[in-house]
Order: structure tokens, then sequence, then C-alpha cells
């Protein structure tokens, strides 16, 4: 070994990095992004998932219980009548409900177990996880402040739980199944088409289809017809697979997770062909996949909820295409609903309209002449 | 419009990348038929004005005018053919497939593209490796890769960049009869050089340097032009004398 020629790497590495702000970026602003969105993910001024509290109990343990139930550091609670809670529940519009029944301020006096029943939306894990300790923690604290005064003593809290969707016959790969198919599928097409889009712009072959009659429409929609057929067969090779090979836990249509998954494609294809617009090397374009990608992966629903993100957050979930593509497989997978589901709709529609936007901006770059 | 006897015709042509100025005020024609070298050192222009002349390039001032059509205009790219000077060829498919593929985006159908394939390919002396794959070649072979996908549409205008630059004399010298074949034939071609036994083979030469075109005429013009025997030293007496 000689020191003098490991140095001369070691100095040549360090001007490559001089050379390449790209790179410094990456190393130094990617970890304080994804350290910043893993704190705001789990917990750090995130929104609270929202759960109705209907309170039917004829005593007064139920009054105290909901108001507890309102100061929790767990779950945003709302007050309101059964049949409200039950059509927010469907809606979306709350993670669970919990009705306090009529005998609840009784039972705790005779010293019977008490049992509420909490309405889960029940399509995600992390959505039910906070209503249950919030509610054991109310309990506790609800009975302890009525002890003294009425005698009540500390009841054992054996909750009811019924589930809208899903239940407790799932596990986390039927949860995580759908998401997980979109995921696959979208990260696979975007990183094979930046790469082999950017290899057509650095070879030189790009220059050369540009000085042939082809128009820009014509190579986007020539890259989507090619790269679509691989993605159909990847598409039908991983929903039979995770289907019947894993066996997740399918309510809905195979044939319209195919197409949500196929839909996904489409815009990973042409937010490949965009992207690669911005890097010039391969290298550059692998750097794309932490800084496109592990966003997407963080920030679209699959294992934190959308719903308890913070305000801001949820903004830009919302401009991004997975976190509707994975709504829709969950609604399809784990709801089963169909075509004439609104929620799905809205989903296919708004990843269609990605796929379009992207097809334009794609077409966009592809400038013919140098400026 | 211009005649058709003019298949090319360049007009005050300027372009400026940054503070450099790649081509500064460059007037060419060239007529139909004609064998047309440019000549220059690395960086003098050569390039960017070949790749005006397919519309790669926008300039700043000046008008181009191919095959009797202003450009930008797609529809005439049909009828011309561009050799880059790299070979920008698709490595992991063969000779055979990128040969194809050119022929196919110019239009071709499937069985003109096969037949012209086979021409391009017999042409450039590349049948026998129809089936390799490109990374497999050498430098001078795919040199003559990228020649076939440049002209197996059998374009009215062929615009080669460096063309012969790693292959080896006896296919050079080959190469250039079957230009002049095709000159013959009425087929126009512009081709970048600095190997000056190619240049001695062209109708008429351009000296450029600078961006700026500094003498055009036969081989025989130049060297009168310059009073030296040798168009090598032509080149070098223009160069100074005129920049």
């Amino acid at each position: 070994m000689s020191g003098r020629r490991a140095g001369a790497i070691s100095l040549r590495i360090l001007q490559q990095f001089r050379h390449d702000r790209r790179t410094l970026m990456l190393l130094f602003g990617a970890p304080i992004i994804l350290l910043g969105l893993f704190y705001f993910l789990t917990g750090g001024g995130s929104s609270l998932p929202a759960v109705d509290v209907v309170n039917l109990d004829r005593g007064s343990l139920g009054a105290v219980l909901a108001a507890d139930l309102g100061q929790s550091t767990e779950i945003d609670v709302a007050r309101t009548t059964e049949a409200r809670a039950a059509s927010d529940l469907s809606a979306d519009a709350v993670a669970a409900y919990v009705v306090l029944p009529a005998d609840l301020s009784a039972r705790a006096q005779s010293g019977d177990v008490i049992a509420p029943a909490v309405h889960l939306e029940g399509t995600q894990p992390a959505l039910t996880q906070p209503v249950l300790l919030a509610l054991d923690q109310s309990v506790t604290r609800a009975s302890r402040n009525l002890a003294a005064a009425e005698g009540v003593r500390v009841p054992v809290l054996e909750p009811s739980l019924d589930y809208l969707h899903g239940g407790p016959g799932l596990d986390t790969l039927d949860y995580f199944g759908g998401a997980f198919i979109g995921l696959v599928v979208f990260l696979l097409v975007f990183v094979v088409t930046i790469i082999a889009f950017l290899r057509e712009r650095s070879q030189g072959t790009l220059e050369r289809l540009m000085a042939s009659p082809l128009r820009r429409a014509d190579i986007v929609v020539g890259y989507i017809g090619g790269f679509m057929v691989v993605a159909t067969v990847q598409a039908v090779e991983v929903v039979v697979f995770t289907l019947y090979a894993l066996h997740v836990h399918n309510q809905g249509d195979v044939a319209l997770i195919v197409l949500l998954t196929l839909l996904l494609t489409l815009v990973a294809v042409n937010l490949g062909i965009f992207l690669s617009m911005f890097a010039t090397t391969e290298f550059q374009a692998v750097q794309f996949i932490p800084l496109a990608i592990v966003p997407q992966v963080l920030l679209s629903g699959i294992v934190f909820p959308v719903a308890t993100e913070p305000g801001w957050l949820q903004v830009v979930s919302r401009l991004l295409p997975l976190t509707y593509g994975v709504d829709g497989l969950r609604d399809v997978m784990l709801k089963g609903n169909g075509l004439t589901s609104g929620p799905l709709l809205l989903d296919i529609a708004v990843v269609l309209a990605f796929a379009v936007a992207l097809i334009a901006a794609a077409t966009a770059t592809l400038r013919r002449s140098a400026s | 419009m211009s005649a058709p006897s003019v298949a090319v015709s360049v007009e005050g042509l300027t372009k400026t990348f940054g503070s450099i100025r790649a081509l500064d005020g460059v007037s060419l024609t060239v007529g139909t038929g004609e064998i047309y070298g440019l000549l220059g050192p690395n960086g003098a222009g050569k390039t960017t004005l070949i790749r005006s002349l397919v519309g790669l390039i926008t300039a700043d001032t000046g008008t181009v005018t191919v095959l009797g059509r202003r450009l930008p205009d797609r529809a005439v790219l049909a009828e011309v053919g561009y050799m880059p000077q790299s070979p920008a060829l698709y490595a992991d498919l063969t000779v055979e497939e990128n040969v194809n593929f050119f022929a196919a985006v110019h239009d071709l159908d499937r069985p003109s593209a096969a037949r012209s394939t086979a021409d391009a390919l017999e042409l450039v002396d590349l049948s026998p490796r129809r089936r390799s794959v490109v990374a497999t070649l050498s430098g001078g072979m795919r040199q003559r890769v990228s020649l076939a996908c440049a002209l197996v549409h059998r374009p009215r205008l062929l615009l080669l960049d460096e063309p012969t630059v790693g292959v080896d004399p006896q296919l050079r010298a080959e190469l250039w009869r079957q230009f002049t074949t095709m000159s013959g034939e009425g087929t126009t071609i512009i081709v970048s050089s600095h190997v000056m036994d190619e240049a001695e083979r062209c109708g008429r030469l351009g000296l450029v340097r600078f961006g700026r075109m500094l003498a055009e005429g036969t081989s025989a013009e130049l060297r009168r032009l310059a009073g030296v025997e040798r168009l090598e030293d032509a080149f070098l007496v223009l160069s100074e004398s005129r920049s």
C-alpha cells in the first residue's frame, strides 16, 4: 500500500464532489428533509385521528368520560348523535366512533365490566390503536375522578369492537398488501424508465431521433407503448402473486386492481421521462430515487395515514399521484368498492389526470433544438 | 424557395453558447449532387453548422434552407440523413436492429426497411456482422453502423460529421467511392473532416475557423489562393492570414 497513491484517490473523490453540487445537496440536504418528514409523520405536530363520541349514559360517568376524551392527546373528539356518527364513519370523515351505553354509570357503580361500543373504520391499523388507547386512559382518569365523590370504582374496560371494513381477521400483510402492489410497480417502472430514457439522451440517440421526422409526441407515445406492454405483464404477475400466492385479503374486483396498477405505471413512465430531463448521468438519475420516491412512500398514506399528518403535509400528500393510487387500491381490496363508488372513481380520475399532465410535461421537455 | 439545383442554403448564421460564439455569420450554398467538405480544427464550428442543418440548433440570427424548405421544418427531415460525430447507437441492439429502427423512424414500411437495411449493411461491409450486438463491436465498426443508420432511407441530403474516424484506410477508400457514386446519383453530401486526403475528394471545400467561413473553393482553387502545393499548407496559410 502506498499512502501517496491512496491519497491521490481520496483527493480525486473530493474533487469530484466539489464539481457535483447536486450530489452534495443530496448528501447534506436529503437527511434533514427525510428525518424532518419522519418527525412530522410520527407525532411531532401531527394531526390526531378524528373520532365521534355518542353519550347515551343515563348516569354521570358518560359525560365525564366524554369530556375527558375531549382532552385526549391521542384523538380529536367531537360529540354527536349515533346516526350522525355512523354516517361520518362511512364517509371516512372519522377513524372511529365510540358509543357510551345507557347503563355505563350503573355498571361502573356495581363493579361490572363496562363495554362501550367502538365502531372502527378498520382499513388503517395506525388509526385504530390511538382510539383504544385514548379510551382506556380516559376511563381510568374519569372513574378515578368520580371515585371519591360517587363511590365509582375503576371499572374493567372491555370495549366491544365493530369494524366497518376489514376487522380482526386481517393481518398486517392484508392492510399493506394493496398499497405495496401500487408502490412496487410504481417504483420499479419509474427507475427503469428514467434510466432507459437517460441512456437515450446520453448515448446521443435522442438527438438522432430529433434529427428525424419524428414528432415529440411520437417518442413519448412510443415509450408509453413499449413500457406498458412490459408493465401489463408485471402488473398481472404482481397482482396474481399477491392474491393467490401470498393470499392477501381482497374484497373487490381483481380487474380494478390491475387497472389501478396500470394507471400508476402510466404515471411512473411519464414521470421517468420528465425527470430524466433534469439528470445528465445515470448516477444523477439514481439520485432521484431517494429524492422523488422516498417522500412519496412516506407521504402517500402507505404506513402513515394521510389524515394524521400535519395540515401542511396533507397538502403535499394530496399533490402526489401515489396517494390516490394507494387509496384506490385500499378501496378495492379492503372495502370491496367497485366502479359505483364515488371515492374510488375520484381516485381513478385523479391518477388518470396525473398521467395526462405528466404525458404533456414529458412531451414538453423533449425540445427539438438546443437553446 | 430556392431553385431546385440548390440543396442547402445558409445565410448569415450566428449562434452563441454562453460567451462562446460558435457560429459568426456563416453563409453557405451547396448545389444538388455536390460533395461539400467542411474543413477546420476542433471547435471551429463545423459540428454546430451541421447540427443547425438538421434543426438541432436554432440559430440566433440567419436562415437555413434545406431542399427548398426553410427550417424549422420537420417534414423535410425525412429526406435528410444525419450521422453525428460519436456513433449514437443502441448498444444493446444488434447491428441489423439498429439500422432497421432508423429506417422505420424515417417512414420506411416494413418490407422496404428490411431491404434498405440489407443494402446499407452491404455498403458499409457489415453484412456478416448484422446479428452482432453493437456493444461487442470495435469503434470503427460502430462508426460504420452509424453511417448505415444515416443513409438507410436513401436521403437526398446526407450530413456526415467526421464519418471516417477510426475507419481503416482500405474501408475509408471504399466508403468514399460510395459517396462519389451517391453524389453522381444526385445525393448531396456535406461532410466535415480534418483529414486532408479526404478533403481532396470533395468537390468543394469550406474552411471554417472561429465560427467563420474563411475561404471556399475546390482544392486546386484553395491551393492557388494560398500559393502553396499541398492542401494542408493551404489550410494553415489561409487560417493564419484570414483570422
